[in-house]
């Protein structure tokens, strides 16, 4: 078994809490990892060192992270992560790494993992329409999807070597600009969250639209809804004479569930309800039905998601 | 957002070339993004958008069989079938534009026109900047155009036209007209412009049927025209024949687009909606509704198909255009009233196409040669006797 | 005038349903596509001829098949269509992708490559950083802002505390995801282009696979319905949307 290497996953300098899933996975792959973190910095190493299952601790400190610079970080990880399997964290920039990593060592990268049995990986294809199993022939980089992994708790406390590295920016950040708050199309978003004649009322909807800014949703409507209120577009209906969507999630929110609404959105991956009343038909077709006033139900939806997504 | 898909039952899409299904590709997006979503409020004001025509010529599909000396693409006449059929399955009005663009005003000049009229005519047209329209029909010839009334005469380096034609497409929106009128007793063709003198083109109003598309009279009193806008080419019927040779033979594909259509929402509404416990789709006598739908759609696309191979190679005669443009409009036309039986009281709403499809399929059945004149087509075919009249 | 390449991947359409027998995926009936992402590199090495001149080369990986998206990019206007190809492979790993992808934007002295932000096959995004690692070239992934400047591009990319204007000099590997542009569509003119159009099939050194495909499965089944009564109960929905159903 081959040394495993895990890349810790930082936010702005600091460890995030998704690195206890990546030791795990390491921990599954057979060996107690090496864990790189980079940063400006060797403060959030010691976070690192305490989590169960580590074997070491590098902190790979260096000027090039104070902002995520692919070519530069890919060296300097490089540089101080030793061989083995690598392991990173499937979010946007680990999975930029991952294969920046892989293809510096003339290795295969293999994202998105969500499961290791013994030597078999598993990662979605097709957007998890299938599952594809594969096994390593040699050294890999390899990135894990959160929560597909159950954290590492805490240990005795690792070893920790500082290494400094610098490498050349290729790229220069020149501002940060505040996310649009734009709102998506249905048409376009991967989850949807819609509002019906229960909301009974057009302004009711911003609390819909603060859970879609949290899940990077977009907001959608039922006929009923864009029929009674001027404030509700049509290109917001979904449905039959509406728009046909087919999102991984689609939150119902004050819908009944009437044949031309579900039509625009029965083949939607998952669906949740949350209606007043019990005999609603979209009950029928909810993967998760929350019987409940939205006024009860969307404040809680919105913490918990606030809680999660951060 | 889930895309449309066609019905091709017999795999047709197999014996289509890569650039075919291209161009049928880019119409059927364009169908769904531009003109489905605003077809029913165009019906409702009774109006063509013009920015429907300025897409069609940037898309290149107006008289796209034509020579790409003129500004267009020299595509086969499968692909021109393939357009036909996604356009009318959005609209036959939409269709109707095209054919009557490319078919009935630009294919003309293509023929019988003079190289300068080929120069001057057709890169405007083929872009959408200018549009063309066909009189032939007028109020007292319809499936006799034979006998019409509308005449020419020379005068000095003009001609003048005086007469009236009726149930003319695109007629007021149009920039150029391709009249035929009698000159000397012989039918020729000429090129009249929207500003010239004497000519007016007031729009039909009161359509229950193709009512996203404008349906004019053209009238000609004392319209002179200079000499060069007679087509030189050909004189009798063959003129005006040969092109609607052209528009019913994609008529013949755009009736496939929207029995298409109407199979679809059947299907779909019929699979949905719950009777007597049940989706109505679950009981046999719907499944033999859809299941005839299937046959005649697929027995349409084969004849099509064959047919735009047969125009392609010039292997063709103008018979077997007749029997493809009456059978599948007919065909179309009962998916559309079935349809609109299955669909029950939701059937007669604008929330679905078929109504607007089965009223406009009423003026397709009878425009191009109706049904019966193309019975009559083949019957002189079979027994070498014509029945169009009496003196035989 | 700069050299612009756009790596295009056909892929099954993403409404397409996607079967297993055996311990494979069944393709045999899906329809083909342009992978969605690579519709919008397309349009920004449109922009970027537009803006600063130069030719625009697509660049697949696959069999013969493949050519189709090829020319549909042909249709689009770009100005040279190369396919890499060897006949003795057969699935390729990403190691052996990039590599072949690498050397074809070497062939052709690229100074840009644009490529979607991940193909929608795989969902993976690697092949725009790895193959900007192995030219040693700067990269930018998921850009959703593009402008052209004298010495270079300005992207904007998300990141963790906003969107990040970032400045990047050329030469540049850039993965595009949507919102920058609209795609533009082909005309009959275009699709005629690329009907006489000649793919170019370059071959390719790459190394041996580092994976071993054992089987494709279905993913795991749904659990059926569940309704619960009350609000209280929303963090558990929660909790399974995250846990069970992957889908936040
Ligand atoms: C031809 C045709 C086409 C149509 N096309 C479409 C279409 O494209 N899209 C579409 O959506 N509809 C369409 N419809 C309309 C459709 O039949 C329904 O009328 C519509 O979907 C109902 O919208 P709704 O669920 O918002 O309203 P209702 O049916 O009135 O349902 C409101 C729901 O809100 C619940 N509720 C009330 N108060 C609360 C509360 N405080 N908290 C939680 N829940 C609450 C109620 O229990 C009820 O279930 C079409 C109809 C026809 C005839
Ligand atoms: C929406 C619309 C758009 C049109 N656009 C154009 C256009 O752009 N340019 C143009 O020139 N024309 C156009 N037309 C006219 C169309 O071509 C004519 O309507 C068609 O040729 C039939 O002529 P008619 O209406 O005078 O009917 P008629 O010829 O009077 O026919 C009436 C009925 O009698 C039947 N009939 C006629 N003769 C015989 C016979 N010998 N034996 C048995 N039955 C017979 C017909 O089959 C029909 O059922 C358009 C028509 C419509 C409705």
């Amino acid at each position: 078994m081959s040394e495993t290497v895990v890349i810790a996953e930082t936010k702005q300098g600091m460890l995030h809490s998704v690195t206890a899933e990546l030791v795990s996975a390491a921990n599954a792959l057979g060996s107690a990892p090496t864990v790189i973190i980079p940063g400006t910095s060797d403060s959030a190493a010691a976070a690192v060192a305490e989590l169960a299952g580590v074997g070491r601790v590098i902190a790979c400190v260096g000027d090039c992270f104070s902002t995520y610079d692919a070519a530069s970080w890919a060296k300097a990880v490089d540089t101080c992560a030793p061989a083995g399997i690598v392991v990173c964290a499937a979010s946007q920039n680990g999975k930029d790494l991952a294969s920046r990593l892989a293809a510096r060592r003339s290795i295969s990268v293999v994202q998105d993992v969500v499961a290791i049995d013994g030597s078999t990986l598993t990662q979605p294809i097709f957007s998890g329409k299938a599952m594809q199993n594969i096994v390593l022939s040699g050294d890999a980089v390899i990135s894990i999807r959160a929560n597909t992994f159950a954290a590492v708790g805490e240990g005795d406390g690792a070893e920790v070597t500082v290494m400094n590295q610098s490498a050349d920016i290729a790229t220069a950040v020149r501002e940060m600009i505040a996310k649009a708050n734009e709102r998506l199309d249905v048409a376009e978003a991967d989850i949807i969250i819609s509002g019906g004649r229960g909301m009974q009322d057009p302004v009711n909807f911003v609390d819909l639209e603060r859970i879609a800014d949290a899940l990077g949703a977009a907001v959608g409507a039922s006929r009923a809804a864009v029929d009674t209120w001027d404030e509700i577009p049509h290109s917001m209906q979904v449905g039959q004479t509406g728009k046909t969507v087919n999102p991984s999630l689609y939150i119902a929110v004050g819908i009944s569930g009437a044949i031309q609404h579900l039509a625009g959105m029965r083949t939607s991956k998952y669906i949740v309800a949350i209606n007043k009343d019990a005999e609603a038909p979209i009950f029928k077709h909810a993967d998760y039905g929350i019987v409940s006033t939205w006024e009860e139900a969307l404040p809680i939806l919105e913490s918990e998601l606030k809680a999660l997504l951060g | 957002m889930l895309t449309y898909e066609g019905v091709d039952f017999y795999d047709i899409e197999s014996q289509l070339s890569e650039d075919e299904i291209m161009v049928r590709d880019m119409v059927r997006d364009w169908v769904d993004e531009e003109v489905i979503p605003n077809i029913e409020e165009a019906c409702r004001e009774g109006h063509f958008p013009e920015e429907w025509g300025q897409a069609l010529g940037e898309m290149g599909v107006l008289g796209m069989t034509i020579d790409e000396k003129y500004g267009c693409a020299g595509m086969s006449y499968v692909a021109y079938g393939l357009v036909c059929q996604e356009l009318e399955r959005g609209d036959s009005g939409l269709r109707s534009f095209a054919s009557v663009q490319g078919s009935l005003a630009m294919f003309p000049i293509s023929a019988f026109g003079s190289e300068e009229q080929k120069m001057h005519y057709l890169p405007k047209m083929a872009s959408g900047e200018w549009v063309g329209c066909f009189g032939l029909t007028e109020p007292d010839y319809g499936s006799n155009p034979g006998d019409m009334i509308t005449r020419a005469v020379e005068d000095g380096d003009d001609f003048v036209l005086n007469g009236a034609k009726m149930w003319i497409t695109n007629g007021t929106v149009a920039d150029v007209a391709i009249v035929w009128a009698k000159l000397d007793g012989v039918i020729r063709g000429f090129i009249v412009e929207k500003n010239d003198a004497g000519f007016s083109a007031p729009e039909m109003t009161g359509k229950h049927s193709l009512k996203a598309s404008v349906t004019s009279e053209l009238v000609f009193q004392d319209c002179r025209i200079p000499k060069n806008r007679i087509l030189p080419d050909v004189k009798g019927l063959k003129g005006p024949f040969s092109c609607l040779n052209n528009a019913r033979y994609g008529i013949s594909w755009g009736a496939i687009g929207s029995a298409q259509a109407c199979f679809h929402s059947a299907k779909e509404y019929t699979l949905s909606r719950i009777q007597f416990k049940h989706p109505i789709a679950s009981y046999q006598l719907v499944q033999n509704k859809l299941a005839w739908m299937l046959r005649e759609i697929t027995k349409g696309q084969l004849l099509a198909l064959h047919l735009g191979r047969k125009k392609d190679d010039g292997s063709w005669i103008p018979e077997q255009i007749s029997l493809a443009k009456m059978n599948n409009v007919d065909m179309a036309l009962e998916i559309a009233r079935m349809a609109r039986d299955m669909h029950g009281a939701n059937g007669i709403l604008d929330e679905y196409p078929i109504m607007r499809h089965m009223a406009n399929l009423e003026s397709v059945k009878t425009y191009e040669g109706t049904h019966d004149i193309h019975n009559l087509i083949l019957g002189r075919w079979i027994t070498g006797i014509q029945a169009f009249t009496r003196d035989l | 005038m700069p050299n612009i390449a756009v790596l295009v991947k056909r892929v099954p359409d993403t409404n397409a349903q996607i079967l297993v027998s055996g311990d494979r995926v069944d393709l045999s009936n899906v329809k083909w596509v342009m992978s969605p992402y690579d519709e919008y590199a397309l349009e920004a090495a449109m922009m970027h001829k537009e803006a600063q001149g130069g030719v625009v080369t697509a660049i697949t990986l696959g069999a013969p098949e493949c050519d189709k998206v090829l020319k549909d990019a042909k249709a689009i206007g770009v100005d040279r269509i190369i396919r890499v190809w060897d006949d003795s492979w057969s699935e390729l790993d990403s190691n052996q992708t990039q590599m072949a992808l690498t050397s074809a934007v070497k062939e052709i002295s690229a100074e840009v490559v644009y490529c979607g932000k991940s193909a929608a096959d795989t969902g993976a995004g690697s092949t725009g950083p790895g193959v900007a690692e192995r030219l040693d070239w700067a990269s930018a992934s998921n850009i959703i802002g593009l402008e052209f400047e004298d010495s270079g591009i300005e992207v904007i990319v998300p990141a963790a505390s906003g969107n990040a204007r970032t400045g990047i000099s050329l030469p540049a590997v850039v993965s595009c995801d949507k919102g920058f542009c609209k795609p533009r569509k082909p005309n009959v003119k275009g699709i005629m282009m690329a009907k006489r159009a000649q793919v170019e099939v370059l071959a390719a050194e790459i190394p041996a696979s580092g994976i071993n495909i054992v089987s494709h499965t279905p993913p795991p089944q749904k659990a059926p319905g569940q309704t619960f009564d009350g609000a209280t109960n929303v963090p558990a929905v929660v909790a399974a949307l995250r846990n069970d159903a992957n889908v936040i």
